[in-house]
């Protein structure tokens, strides 16, 4: 799924028609510390997503948004607004049997399936294997959905998940090494030099096999404004900040 | 949650010589067995049982149950890597020492040899099995 979140992130500058390539689009987390703007990101990608002339984006989130994120990229139009459903499991239980009965639910299949703050759901059952249960169910429904849209078409999966703050407990690598198991391109926001009022991030996408990392700046203006440039240089030297990489995470 | 290239490309060889009506090439159970050690010659012995049902409901979502050789039965997901069995929670996922439990390699394998049982049921019952594996463990 990083395609979607390319395109977001890209704002339509180098992405040409949409490639209808999300069957083979790996699962993508993204990943960031409080406050990084991954709600802001994942709103982007499912107004990118309901714009593409396919099935409704399902958003599920534990707590509604508190305000609708302001110019994220896509203009906020209310025919793309109608395609995005939310869904506020309460619980950990909740958003299991959710899952679990995804197919039964009637009417078109999702396009695309984002899940923000995967963390909140995890704090209550932090064994590895409910983890990996919950991790594995997402990755199974958005497959059922796929199958349901249909061949050559695919549901796409994004999940955000809060990191911890340097020097987080040893519980927290583990469930953080297990999840990166299952989603193989991550999304990293940190957060980097900023103006007065700014917040400016850093995202390094890597899709997991599927190509090289990309970078952009992300800086959210005080009045909440979201713009994006790409990071000037293709070939990024990764040796120079090893946080961003998979591997250096605490 | 994916598999070495040399795993996919034994399991791919394996199909194709099973496709052709061949018996699995003894060369390849050797392969097997040197990769996945004493999980492959219980992996067989469940393929060899029938232990592997493939539940299928009308909405076309599908998953495995493997009956253990204690006589439980674990759930393993169609889609992705997921085993419900205590080995693959401990060696599979907490200590990384193994790539796949006993459950989902006679999955695979029984994939291969088109020895899976099969299952329909409805699209609430296969909701209640895919919620029972939750509290499975517990």
């Amino acid at each position: 799924m990083a395609e979607t979140l390319r395109r977001v992130l890209n704002l339509g500058i180098a992405a040409g028609p949409g490639k209808n390539t999300a069957e083979a689009e790996p699962p993508l987390l993204l990943l960031g510390g409080p406050g990084s703007g991954k709600t802001a990101l994942l709103f982007a990608a499912a107004l990118e997503a309901a714009g593409e002339g396919r099935g409704p984006v399902l958003f599920l989130t534990r707590r509604p948004l508190q305000s609708l994120p302001r110019r994220t990229g896509p203009a906020l139009e209310p025919l793309r607004l109608q395609k995005i459903r939310f869904q506020y499991p309460p619980s950990t239980r909740e958003l299991l049997r959710f899952l679990c009965s995804a197919h039964e639910a009637r009417g078109p299949a999702p396009s695309l399936l984002l899940l923000d703050g995967l963390e909140e759901y995890l704090v209550e059952d932090p064994g590895s294997q409910e983890a990996a249960y919950l991790a594995a169910l997402l990755l199974d429904t958005a497959v059922h959905f796929s199958h349901r849209v249909g061949p050559g078409r695919g549901c796409g999966l994004i999940v955000a998940l809060q990191t911890q703050e340097e020097g987080g407990d040893s519980g927290n690598a583990l469930q953080l090494a297990l999840l990166q198991r299952y989603f193989p391109a991550q999304c990293w926001l940190q957060p980097d030099a900023a103006g007065p009022g700014q917040c400016c991030l850093r995202a390094s996408l890597e899709p997991g096999g599927l190509g090289p990392r990309e970078e952009w700046w992300v800086i959210f203006q005080p009045d909440g404004e979201m713009t994006v440039t790409r990071w000037p240089t293709q070939a990024v030297d990764t040796s120079s900040h090893k946080g961003s990489s998979s591997g250096g995470q605490p | 949650l994916t598999l070495p290239a040399v795993v996919e490309e034994l399991l791919s060889e394996m199909a194709a010589a099973v496709r052709d009506g061949a018996p699995i090439p003894d060369e390849h159970l050797l392969s097997l067995k040197f990769v996945f050690g004493s999980s492959a010659v219980q992996a067989l012995d469940l393929v060899d049982r029938r232990s592997v049902t493939l539940i299928s409901s009308p909405s076309g979502r599908r998953v495995y149950q493997v009956l253990g050789s204690s006589g439980r039965t674990y759930t393993c997901l169609a889609s992705c890597h997921y085993c419900s069995c205590p080995a693959f929670a401990f060696s599979v996922l907490r200590k990384g020492d193994s790539l796949l439990c006993k459950h989902l390699l006679a999955v695979y394998l029984s994939q291969i040899t088109r020895t899976c049982q099969q299952l329909s049921v409805s699209d609430k019952q296969l909701t209640d099995i895919l919620s029972v594996e939750k509290t499975q463990e517990a």
